[in-house]
């Protein structure tokens, strides 16, 4: 386990809030996992974009119907981590998915992922994507959740190449992001707005406690 | 009118711009984004190395151009071991009909595309709707565009030209519902209305910004995510890729990413960028694997990449800032700046995908300002491949009658200077004098001027500095430096006293001048005319004029002609017999307030404070051509109050015969000029070139502003200390 660097924590902060990430500095995964449960409760219900036979409940700011019951998605957590999750949704009566994204391509509330590393100099996060459902969850969902290992922020781009490098060739067929603050577009009159596509917040949970 | 026709016909290109510089939307929006643009690009870059980053990019790139079919072949083998089918079209046609087919043979009906130059290049869309196929695109700007039937007009904005209304009205059309004009809002219509559409669509189209050969991956930089929603979601994936997009490590690309969105949008990076490394898992696919075809596109590229001029242009990222900082581009806008690629590297893309005839009358609307060379992410002369663009067109077609006589008259240094003298007494009837004693052509009939009235044009002078020289030539017992002056026309025909005031401004300096009189022209009207022959011809006479003697310097008040010998003359006499002999010429000349400045050190001491509030403007060809930026401040600041200017360092709009063929675009450019001059409440102007002086004084006698408008040589001579 490397040692935290502080600098490059702190400078990974302020380039991330920069670009409208929700920074949260967390001990550990039990932390983590409440928090993610905590922002799928207090966001409004998320809108369906598309049809889906669900209960639908009434219609969000886009003029479209709403989930009824949240979905919380996070495919990539281990099992116990995802146990401990799942029960947590239950409580609140939220579904917490592992699979099957492509059922609820409508929309989702939370998707919470890993990161496999962190880069200070822009704030930015590397994603697996490799499983759809990891992907998925990454994309549409309205709020996305990335958790970021404290100990695992690295200078700039050029300083993770050979991360990258091991990274793809873990598998054929593998698809890595680099994701800098949720999805946003300037294309009318060069004003800026998030969640043309994917989601409309970004949140990154660092993780003080190195053991994930 | 298409942009097409618009394109190959002189009257309907004017018209275009015309309809342009009266858009005031377009204006408003154009001048926002291109001084906000500066800012931030400025800002954004502070924490990298910028210079040595600029580097990395064109070397690497260079060198992958010159190893693209060993990459091909080894980003094919990468590829094809991951499961991905790869392609080589050699025409656009031929990549449109590799595309249909896969959409053919794999039942598709819905096709969905992210952002991608190239398949704009080869009209993808048209090809694919004619099999009817229902494509949509999805980036919100191109989508917009779509919905609209029209093509980009920035490559990473492409419907930057649109106001929200505008976009409001085809929102409302295309979904059938009344819209609002807030932004935020529109933007969710977008997210609504696109969702369903990736639903629905079985064949997905991206662009590739990278292609990297050493793992056979293709990387995507969009902000919207949009290219991961139609790289995800569909069983079909097809990547289309340039040749010129292959790059033999990650490293490389990593390199690129710290510069392509820092120079396309000030961001530190975009909010994704993909890296797909093979056919990966797809629950949408009968397989459970993507069916992933990437197809390089050659249209041409193989070609190019052999071209020792013109393989440069493969280091381009498409980042877009050539045209964010483009005079002309924030003029006109991007349809009249481009065909499908937009900005300077537009007017050469469309050379070489969309042919001379769409090429012609583009390539003549450079300024030659050199802003964009200065930005490229890839380091490329922008301006010299649009000059050697001219110098082909006219090779191949000739240039017609007035423009070849003009050239056989260049050829030879006395008819020339014959004719000039010629003029100045044909003129007199013409003439006559504005303030400060400034001779201007007065009474010319407005016929003869038509779109060239926004500025008094001055006479050319009665005497010519060359006829004066014999009798005003100084003679200095020990002087502490030797130098020779390189007049240019404009200094000699039109402004000789700028050189007046120099000899005597080197007198009181101690500082011995000569005045070569075989010196000509020094050609770069020629070569911006794309006449080549004529400017090696003119370029090595001079070489000679200056070979007979040995001089401490060469000084030139002309930083156009400084810029021209400096940089010119070593590319376009390198294959000539005197190119050795240039080499004197080439690394003597200096502009003159660096000359001054630096060579001579003068300072503070050497001249009485005026107290006048003067201003400056720094030509095109000194700043950005010759990098000469602090040197004229600090001079103003020896001899009088230097009061900065916004946008300083923007083109006035003379660029020689630019504004004699663009008149209405050059009249706008001085018009901005002369806006931030008077916001200065300086008395008075100065900058370091005839030309410029001869824009911006015209202007502001036509306007009747009360700024003085002086070369810096007046003001520096005006103020002296004498040492002798
Ligand atoms: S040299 Fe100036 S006018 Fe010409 S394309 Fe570049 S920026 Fe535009
Ligand atoms: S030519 Fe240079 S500045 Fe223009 S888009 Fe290409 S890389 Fe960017």
């Amino acid at each position: 386990m490397a040692p935290v660097n502080q600098e490059l924590v702190d400078l990974f902060i302020a380039r991330a809030e920069a670009v409208a990430a929700q920074v949260q500095r967390l001990p550990n995964m039990a932390a983590a996992l409440q928090y993610a449960v905590d922002v799928c409760a207090r966001k409004a219900p998320c809108e369906l974009l598309a049809d889906e036979d669900v209960e639908k409940g009434p219609d969000g700011p886009n003029k479209v119907p709403t989930r009824v019951q949240k979905i919380l998605a996070a495919p990539d957590l281990p099992d116990a981590d995802f146990a401990a999750l799942a029960e947590a949704c239950a409580a609140q009566g939220f579904a917490c998915r592992r699979d099957g994204l492509r059922n609820h391509l409508a929309g989702i509330d939370v998707g919470l992922t890993t990161a496999r590393l962190g880069v200070a100099a822009s704030g930015t996060c590397l994603t697996v994507g490799d499983n759809e459902d990891t992907r998925l969850a990454g994309m549409i969902s309205e709020t996305h959740i990335l958790i970021l290992r404290a100990s695992e922020i690295y200078p700039d781009l050029p300083s993770i190449a050979g991360q990258l490098r091991d990274r793809m060739a873990e598998r054929p067929g593998s698809y890595t992001v680099f994701i800098t603050g949720p999805s946003r577009t300037a294309d009318i009159e060069r004003v800026s707005a998030v969640g043309v596509h994917g989601p409309l917040e970004l949140h990154i949970v660092l993780l003080e406690d190195a053991h994930v | 009118m298409s942009n097409s026709e618009k394109l190959g016909s002189e009257s309907g290109y004017h018209k275009d711009i015309d309809s342009a510089l009266e858009d005031s939307f377009l204006r408003r929006t154009l001048d926002t984004f291109a001084v906000a643009y500066r800012a931030n690009r400025e800002a954004i870059f502070k924490e990298v190395d910028e210079r040595g980053l600029i580097r990395q990019i064109a070397d690497a790139k260079d060198d992958a151009c010159r190893h693209m079919e060993e990459l091909y072949t080894q980003f094919r083998a990468e590829a094809e071991k991951r499961g991905v089918i790869v392609h080589r079209a050699a025409t656009a046609a031929d990549a449109n009909e590799i595309i249909a087919r896969i959409a053919r043979e794999n039942n598709v009906k819905y096709v969905i595309k992210s952002k991608s130059m190239t398949a704009e290049e080869i009209h993808l869309n048209t090809r694919l709707e004619a099999d009817g196929l229902v494509v949509d695109e999805t980036d919100l700007g191109e989508w917009i565009i779509q919905l609209r039937h029209e093509g980009p007009s920035h490559m990473v904005m492409p419907a930057i030209h649109l106001s929200r209304q505008q976009v409001a009205d085809d929102f409302a059309k295309a979904t059938g519902d009344p819209q609002d004009t807030d932004v935020q809002r529109l933007v969710k219509v977008a997210r609504v209305q696109l969702r369903r559409k990736y639903l629905r669509a079985d064949m997905g189209v991206s662009g590739c910004n990278f292609a990297v050969a050493e793992n056979g991956s293709v990387s995507t930089v969009t902000n919207e995510g949009n290219a991961e929603m139609v790289t995800t979601l569909p069983r079909v994936h097809v990547v289309l890729a340039g040749l010129d997009k292959l790059v033999p490590t990650l490293d490389v690309a990593l390199t690129a990413l710290q510069v392509l969105p820092r120079n396309a949008t000030a961001q530190r990076l975009t909010s994704y960028v993909t890296f797909m490394d093979g056919a990966g898992d797809c629950a949408a696919s009968p397989t459970g694997k993507k069916i992933m075809h990437v197809v390089f596109l050659d249209n041409g590229r193989t070609e190019i990449a052999k071209d020792p001029i013109f393989s440069q242009i493969f280091r381009c990222v498409r980042c877009g800032a050539c045209a964010n900082v483009c005079p002309v581009f924030r003029l006109v806008g991007g349809h009249r700046m481009g065909y499908v690629y937009i900005g300077a590297i537009g007017l050469i893309l469309t050379y070489f995908y969309h042919g001379q005839d769409k090429a012609r009358i583009l390539s003549q609307n450079c300024i030659g300002c050199e802003a964009c060379k200065n930005v490229c992410a890839g380091g490329i002369d922008l301006p010299r491949l649009i000059r050697e663009i001219r110098a082909r067109l006219v090779e191949k077609n000739g240039a017609g009658l007035p423009m070849s006589l003009l050239s056989s008259v260049m050829k030879n240094r006395k008819m020339f200077h014959n004719l000039i003298k010629f003029a100045s007494f044909a003129q007199r009837p013409f003439t006559g004098t504005g303030r400060d004693n400034v001779s201007y052509l007065r009474h010319l009939p407005a016929i003869f001027l038509g779109k060239h009235q926004y500025k008094a044009l001055p006479a050319i002078a009665a005497e010519s500095f060359r006829d004066r020289w014999a009798r005003i030539k100084p003679v200095l017992r020990e002087p502490r430096m030797r130098i020779a002056l390189f007049s240019g026309c404009a200094q000699d025909f039109i402004f000789p006293d700028q050189l007046e005031a120099f000899v005597k401004l080197m007198t009181a300096l101690n500082v011995d001048v000569d005045f070569p009189l075989n010196q000509t022209c020094c050609g770069l009207p020629l070569d911006v005319m794309g006449q080549r022959a004529t400017a090696i011809e003119v370029a090595q006479q001079n070489v000679d004029a200056f070979a007979h003697k040995k001089y401490d310097a060469i000084v030139t008040l002309c930083a156009s002609c400084a810029s021209h010998i400096r940089n010119v003359y070593p590319e376009i006499l390198e294959n000539s017999p005197y190119r050795h002999q240039a080499e004197t010429l080439v690394q003597s000349i200096q502009p003159f307030s660096a000359f001054l400045h630096d060579t001579l050190g003068v300072t503070a001491e050497d001249f009485n404070q005026s107290g006048e509030s003067v201003t400056f403007h720094a030509p095109c060809h000194l700043c950005r051509g010759c990098g000469v930026t602090d040197a004229p401040r600090e001079l103003i600041a020896q001899a009088a109050n230097y009061v900065p200017c916004e946008e300083e360092d923007v083109c006035c709009g003379f660029g020689g015969s630019y504004s004699m063929k663009f008149p209405e675009v050059a009249a706008q450019l001085l018009e901005n000029k002369l806006k931030n001059v008077q916001a200065t409440g300086a008395s008075r102007l100065v900058t370091d070139c005839p030309g410029c002086v001869l824009q911006i004084r015209g202007g502001a006698e036509k306007k009747g502003l009360p700024v003085r408008v002086s070369h810096i040589v007046e003001l520096m001579a005006e103020n002296v200390r004498s040492r002798n």
